[in-house]
C-alpha cells in the first residue's frame, strides 16, 4: 500500500475499508446484473418488443424463470438505478467543481484557512487536493491538535477516501440494502485518517483530544456535508474511544475463529456467491439466447 | 442549485472565468482608498469589461456579503468587506448552506454530533485525558 514508502504498515481501519468497499461494489453489480437480466426476459415478453422474437418463444419461456408482474417491474426498476447511479456521480463532481471554483483568487497551497466564525474542516479533493479550515475550527484548537487536524485531512487525501465513499454511494443507490454499508464506510474512511494522524504525531490521546473537542464546537452548527449517521453512539464517541485503546494491529485479515474473523470471512464469501451465482445467471442467460436466435 | 448558478453558462469554463472576475473586481474595489463607483471600477479593471458586466459582478458580490454600496447622487458607490479569503469563505458557505440535508463525499474532520453522544463524548474526554487548557 502506499504507506510503504513512509516505512508502516496500513492502519487496521484500512483493511475494513477496502473489504467494505470492495463487498458493496460487487454486490451492487451483481443485483444491478440481475435486475437487467429479469429485465431482458421480462421485455422480451411485452407486445412489439425490440428484441428477436425468437427469444419469447416458449421454448425459452420454459428454460428461463419467468414472471410477469416481476419481468414488467423491472424495467423500471431498472432505469430507476441506473438514473439515481448516475445522478449520484454528476452530483459528487458537481459539488467538486464548484467547492474548487469557491476557492478561486486564493494563493495556490497544500492548505486554504477561510475566516469564518463557523467551524469546519474539509477535505477537498482535487489536483492537487486541499485541506480547508476555517479560522473558527483552528481558534478553537491548541497547535498540536492543528497538526492533528492537517494530518488527518492529508489522510483523506493521500488515501482518496472520496473514491471509497462515492463508491459506497453509488452501491447504497444501486440497492438500498447496501446502505448499512455506506455508513460503516464512512465510519472507517474517518477511523483510518485518525490512525494515519496519530502515527504522524504520534500522540493517539491529542488526537483523540483534537477530534473530541472538533466535534464538540462543530456541534449544531456544522453544515451537513457528509453522512450524518444518528447510530448509537456515534461516530464520534467511538472514534475517540478507539483512539483511547492502543493502536490496532496492521493485519488486513483477521483469523477466521474471531467475531471479526467470521464477519469478514462471511462477507468476502458472500459476495463471492453472490458475484458467481449473478455471473452464473448471465452466462445461462446468454447460452439460452444464444441458442434460441437463429442464425443469419 | 443556487439562483446565483441558474443564470450562469453552464460551461466550466465561463463560470470559471466569472470566478475570475469576481476577484479581480473585489481586488480592484480593496485597492481603492474610499468607495468607488462602478464606472470608476471599470476604469480601474483597464480590460475593456462592459459597464454592465461591472454592474452584474458587483450585484453578484453584494448578494454574497462580500461587498456593499451606498447611494450617492445617482450613483451607487461600493465598498469592499471582504478580502479573497473573505470572500472563497462565503463562497464555500453558500455551497455547504445549498449542499446541506444532501449527501456528498466530502469528507470531513467530524460529523455534526447528536446530544446524546455529547454527554458521552464529553465522559470519554474527561475520564481519560486532562482537561483542556484555557
Amino acid at each position: 500500500m502506499a504507506d510503504s514508502a513512509a516505512g508502516r504498515a496500513a492502519p487496521a481501519p484500512a483493511g475494513a475499508t477496502w473489504l467494505l468497499t470492495v463487498v458493496a461494489a460487487v454486490l451492487a453489480v451483481c443485483s444491478t446484473l440481475c435486475l437487467a437480466l429479469v429485465m431482458v426476459v421480462g421485455t422480451a415478453q411485452l407486445p412489439g418488443n425490440p428484441l428477436p422474437d425468437s427469444w419469447s418463444s416458449p421454448r425459452v419461456q420454459d428454460a428461463v424463470p419467468y414472471d410477469e408482474v416481476a419481468g414488467k417491474a423491472s424495467i423500471p426498476a431498472l432505469g430507476a438505478v441506473l438514473a439515481a447511479c448516475a445522478r449520484t456521480a454528476w452530483r459528487h463532481h458537481r459539488l467538486r467543481s464548484r467547492a474548487t471554483r469557491a476557492l478561486l483568487g486564493l494563493p495556490a497551497g497544500p492548505v486554504a484557512v477561510l475566516p469564518d466564525e463557523l467551524p469546519y474542516a474539509y477535505a477537498l479533493p482535487g489536483k492537487p487536493g486541499r485541506v480547508v479550515a476555517t479560522t473558527g475550527m483552528l481558534r478553537t484548537l491548541t497547535s498540536p491538535e492543528r497538526r492533528v487536524l492537517f494530518a488527518h485531512e492529508r489522510a483523506h487525501l493521500t488515501h482518496r477516501h472520496h473514491r471509497f465513499l462515492l463508491t459506497v454511494q453509488i452501491a447504497a443507490r444501486a440497492n438500498p440494502f447496501l446502505r448499512p454499508l455506506r455508513t460503516a464506510v464512512g465510519y472507517t474512511t474517518e477511523r483510518w485518517a485518525d490512525e494515519e494522524a496519530a502515527a504522524r504525531v504520534g500522540d493517539r490521546r491529542l488526537v483523540a483530544r483534537a477530534v473530541g473537542r472538533a466535534a464538540l464546537v462543530s456541534r449544531g452548527y456544522a453544515p451537513a456535508v457528509g453522512i450524518p449517521d444518528f447510530a448509537s453512539p456515534g461516530p464520534v464517541p467511538r472514534r475517540v474511544a478507539a483512539l483511547l485503546e492502543p493502536t490496532p494491529a496492521p493485519r488486513n485479515w483477521p483469523p477466521v475463529f474471531t467475531a471479526v474473523g467470521l464477519a469478514a470471512w462471511a462477507a468476502a464469501a458472500g459476495a463471492t456467491a453472490s458475484a458467481l451465482s449473478s455471473a452464473n445467471a448471465a452466462v445461462s442467460l446468454f447460452l439460452i439466447l444464444k441458442a434460441a436466435t437463429p442464425l443469419y | 442549485m443556487t439562483e446565483a448558478d441558474a443564470g450562469r453558462s453552464g460551461r466550466p469554463n465561463a463560470r470559471r472565468a466569472q470566478g475570475e472576475l469576481e476577484s479581480e473586481v473585489l481586488a480592484a474595489l480593496r485597492s481603492a482608498a474610499r468607495p468607488v463607483t462602478a464606472a470608476e471600477v471599470q476604469e480601474r479593471l483597464g480590460r475593456g469589461l462592459a459597464y454592465t458586466t461591472v454592474i452584474t459582478i458587483l450585484t453578484r458580490l453584494r448578494a454574497k456579503g462580500a461587498v456593499t454600496r451606498r447611494r450617492a447622487g445617482r450613483a451607487f458607490e461600493w465598498t469592499a468587506v471582504a478580502d479573497q479569503a473573505g470572500l472563497a469563505a462565503l463562497r464555500l458557505r453558500r455551497l455547504l448552506d445549498a449542499e446541506a440535508d444532501r449527501e456528498a463525499v466530502l469528507a470531513r474532520f467530524v460529523t455534526a454530533l447528536p446530544p446524546d453522544d455529547e454527554q458521552l463524548l464529553r465522559g470519554l474526554l474527561a475520564r481519560d485525558l486532562d482537561e483542556p487548557e484555557g
